[in-house]
């Protein structure tokens, strides 16, 4: 359980969430939706610990983010960014084991690498372990990043841990394939007691992934809905300043948006 | 750091002897040493360009195994091998010349060469000329005995001395005529700029017997050259020193530099050229060298 | 070919290659001396086989003027690498020097002081230093000029690195005019020290120096160990480095303080060396991997390997006189970075080395 409790962000006189709370829920894909500026970001980077809010808490569980130690957090929770410059020529595989760092001291373990092996083959990037990252697509590269990212908060044989993982708008350029593929991966993790909170940019994207919405106006959470068909029209219509109407596909009843000015 | 005073010949030709023997004692943790005893292999190397101008003066250059790169007089000098730069040496070359006694007017560099020989037990030496003619006569005259070459020594001591006598009655009767403002130019190659000679120091002094005063009032060493302060100075002749001279190649060349123009000497084209070695240290040369002086000053 | 080989594997090459520059080093140079004689020194001078008096000049030369350089080149060079290791893996810029940040301008600028300085009576308090007072100056100048730019470019406990960068080059201005303004109003003779210093060498060097270097050197590069993972980290960013646990601004401070230490006790010994720290991590990406695991043993033993072979040629370009190293490490190593640059501009968008 993710808890953001009365958090608010101010910089200087522009306030940027407003009294905001949430509760992320257990084992589901949380989709955090809404227009830009909307401070969807900064609720994602305080969720994660990496931001001070100016007032409120966020708690896992029962313990509060600021008390858990630096490594620690980074055994519960990971997370991926839209895209990570990476301009060295680190080999695949040792940046897939940065995800590992939180865990070992010196050396890594056998499990460690294991560890790593087994993400990149979630990922399907396993026959280009050895290869240099800045030489690979684009879509490779946030592969890479996923699986180090998994790897960060892989607890396969210890009890049963809750972890998070966060995503912040992690398929922007990258092409339908990789987007789809990467969302597969995220959503695999579910059964694993892992909870994903997401920023997608792509709403259609974001419906047919997620689980649970929380629709942002303004620094204030205007809406939260346990399904996709649960998200009231005119409100998508306000916030994002668009004509929208639900669409069902015959084929298997999924709801899909249209939208257009 | 030796010392620069200069002692009595006896008292410090046994300083000399007793340091290099317990220096090479300490070194061996023996009595004795071959290589003090070997009186007849002197190997010597010296950087000094006015202890070597003298040593080849009294006949002495056979000891001689190395020099320093500024030692260029006499020209036989330019056979033997050299260190390197006096103030850039290095232990070990010096050390690989095998030298019995290393030999220096104390203006060495860096500082820690000479605690690097003491180290591996080459003896060193420290003659220091001084500032007056006199303490260079000195100077001679310890060379004289430090090589044996006594005989030899007195003979040039003599002809320098008579030189010098008939020099100052010379210089007596120079004495009289009007003192035009000298100023001597010299180039320092390690900071790569021109450098006027200030009061007080030993080309300033031949100036003036020489029957000039030196356009620079200021006393010390040498002063780096503005053209203000050129201007200011105002010099009626400009002596140059070779190596600051030739880089121009005339004296209409050399009143380019900036600020000379306009000074007498180079609206007069009064810009002399002589050689650096026999104005910035007192020697057998240096009746020569004055009377060179008041040629260019008094034609 | 260094790809195909483990770490420890590569570690035991370069090592065998420093062995071997040692040996050649050592062995270079006015005197010459073959490996057997220079071990047999070595035994006498442990007292393990007794002296031959006949060769007491060569033994000397060989334990208390060539033994000690060949020591200090060597620890030299892997100070320089491992800063620049350091400092690269924190700037994530390719071009950053150890100097970058005040530290080499301010030691010189500390050595200048006592150049010009330490004879007078005004400076007196430096005479009981005695031949201490220059690397201990040129310490204490290198160090507030490299807090000096820390705090400048540091507020409410976030270091900007772009400031700290531009910090670095005010300071460095500074004390490069304060270092000309010494040369400018010394005498003569003192005018010249300085230059050489800038200049840097190591013909200085004595078994103290080897102490100092190599001391400093061991406890900070031990010590910069532990950062192997958190420059890794750093390399993908702050914020990925923070959400893998990695604190930003700790690391810099730890980092900055191991660099300056290491760094001005080198430049208080022998020296402005530019260049050096510069190269040696590039040329280990090249050759192997960009992992700061690697890279910091690896700079360390290229890093001596170099100036192993820097002082070589010092040696044997002019003798028996000596080229100062700072002339050499800047007629091969500037090329050298320009080559880098070109090849790094040239790759574009495909990524560091292309």
């Amino acid at each position: 359980m993710a808890d953001v409790d009365r958090v608010s962000y101010r910089v200087g006189e522009t306030v940027i969430l407003d009294d905001v709370t949430v509760s992320f829920a257990p084992n589901r894909f949380n989709v955090i939706l809404g227009p830009n500026g909307a401070g969807k970001s900064t609720l994602l980077k305080i969720a994660t610990g990496l931001l001070e809010p100016t007032s409120g808490t966020v708690c896992y569980g029962d313990r509060r983010v600021g008390d858990y130690s630096a490594p620690a957090l980074a055994r519960k929770r990971a997370v991926l960014s839209q895209r990570v410059e990476l301009a060295f020529p680190l080999d695949v595989e040792d940046v897939v084991l940065m995800g590992r760092y939180p865990h070992y001291g010196r050396t890594p373990s056998r499990r460690d690498r294991e560890i790593v092996s087994r993400s990149l083959e979630l990922v399907g990037m396993t026959a280009k372990r050895g290869q240099q990252y800045p030489t690979l697509s684009g879509g490779e590269q946030q592969k890479v990043q996923l699986a180090r990212v998994l790897a960060q908060i892989w607890n396969y044989d210890e009890p049963r841990e809750p972890k998070y993982l966060f995503l912040d708008e992690p398929t922007t350029s990258l092409d339908v394939h990789y987007q789809l593929h990467l969302l597969d991966v995220a959503r695999g993790l579910l059964d694993y007691d892992c909870t994903v909170i997401a920023i997608l940019h792509d709403i259609t994207m974001a419906l047919q992934y997620g689980d649970v919405f929380f629709l942002m106006e303004n620094g204030r959470v205007a809406h939260e809905a346990h399904d996709a068909a649960g998200i009231p029209v005119e409100l998508v219509e306000r916030v994002f300043q668009v004509r929208a109407s639900r669409v069902t596909d015959p084929a298997d009843g999924q709801g899909l948006w249209r939208f257009s000015l | 750091m030796p010392s620069r005073i200069p002692l009595p010949p006896r008292l410090a030709a046994t300083i000399v002897a007793a340091c290099s023997t317990i220096v090479l004692l300490a070194a061996c943790g023996r009595q004795g040493d071959r290589h003090a005893r070997d009186a007849q292999e002197r190997r010597i190397v010296s950087v000094s360009k006015q202890i070597n101008e003298f040593i080849f003066a009294i006949g002495a250059d056979d000891d001689l195994v190395a020099v320093d790169l500024t030692s260029i007089y006499p020209p036989e000098i330019r056979k033997l091998p050299t260190v390197g730069y006096h103030r850039a040496l290095s232990a070990e070359g010096i050390v690989s010349m095998k030298p019995t006694v290393f030999l220096t007017d104390g203006n060495v560099g860096p500082d820690a060469v000479l605690d690097q020989l003491k180290k591996v037990g080459i003896p060193i030496t420290v003659m220091d000329p001084g500032s007056t003619v006199d303490s260079a006569q000195m100077l001679l005259t310890h060379l004289g005995e430090f090589f044996h070459r006594e005989q030899a020594a007195d003979s040039v001591l003599a002809q320098w001395k008579a030189g010098m006598t008939q020099l100052w009655a010379d210089t007596a009767n120079w004495a009289g005529e009007s003192r035009p403002r000298v100023m001597i130019i010299h180039f320092g190659q390690i900071a790569n700029n021109y450098l006027a000679i200030k009061s007080g120091s030993i080309p300033d002094r031949m100036i003036h017997w020489a029957g000039g005063q030196n356009a620079i009032d200021s006393v010390g060493g040498m002063l780096r050259l503005t053209p203000e302060l050129i201007a200011r100075a105002a010099p009626d002749i400009i002596i140059a020193t070779d190596v600051g001279f030739d880089r121009f190649g005339s004296a209409e060349k050399f009143a380019t530099l900036p600020g000379v123009a306009l000074t007498p000497a180079g609206r007069n084209k009064r810009i002399y050229r002589i050689n650096e070695q026999k104005i910035m240290y007192y020697g057998p040369r240096t009746p020569a060298a004055v009377r060179e002086l008041h040629a260019m000053i008094h034609p | 070919m260094l790809r195909r080989l483990s770490y420890g594997q590569s570690y035991i090459l370069l090592g065998i290659i420093l062995a071997a520059a040692l040996v050649a080093s050592a062995g270079i140079g006015a005197f010459t001396f073959s490996p057997e004689r220079m071990f047999r020194y070595l035994g006498e001078g442990l007292g393990w086989i007794p002296s031959v008096a006949a060769d007491d000049l060569g033994r000397n030369v060989f334990l208390k003027l060539r033994l000690p350089r060949v020591l200090v080149a060597g620890l030299t060079g892997a100070v320089l690498g491992v800063s620049g290791t350091l400092m690269q893996g924190l700037f994530r810029n390719p071009i950053v020097e150890p100097g970058l940040v005040g530290t080499s301008a301010g030691a010189a600028f500390g050595a200048a002081i006592i150049f010009v300085f330490g004879e007078s009576t005004a400076l007196s308090f430096a005479t009981p230093l005695g031949s201490l007072a220059v690397p201990v100056a040129a310490f204490v100048v290198s160090f507030a000029a490299t807090m000096i730019v820390y705090r400048l470019s540091t507020s409410f406990g976030k270091v900007n690195v772009f400031t700290l960068l531009l910090a670095g080059i005010a300071i460095n201005a500074v004390c490069a005019a304060g270092t000309g303004f010494l040369s400018y109003v010394a005498r003569d003779p003192q005018a010249r020290n300085i230059t050489f210093w800038n200049l840097g060498t190591f013909t200085t060097a004595d078994w103290r120096g080897v102490e100092l270097i190599g001391l400093f050197f061991l406890i900070c590069f031990v010590w910069s160990l532990r950062y192997g993972k958190s420059l890794n980290a750093l390399m993908l960013g702050e914020s990925e480095a923070a959400s893998l646990g990695v604190n930003p601004e700790r690391l810099i401070l730890q980092l900055i303080i191991v660099n300056t230490i290491m760094v001005a006790v080198a430049t208080a010994m022998v020296g402005v060396i530019a260049f050096v720290g510069l190269v040696i991590p590039h040329v280990m990406r090249m050759l192997k991997s960009a992992d700061y695991n690697f890279l910091l043993p690896a700079s360390a033993l290229f890093g001596a390997i170099t100036m192993e072979v820097i002082d070589i040629a010092a040696r044997v370009i002019i003798p028996p006189a000596e080229l100062p190293i700072g002339i050499i490490t800047a007629v091969i190593g500037a090329p050298v970075f320009l080559w880098i640059l070109l090849r790094q501009t040239r790759s574009g968008s495909v990524g560091f080395y292309g």
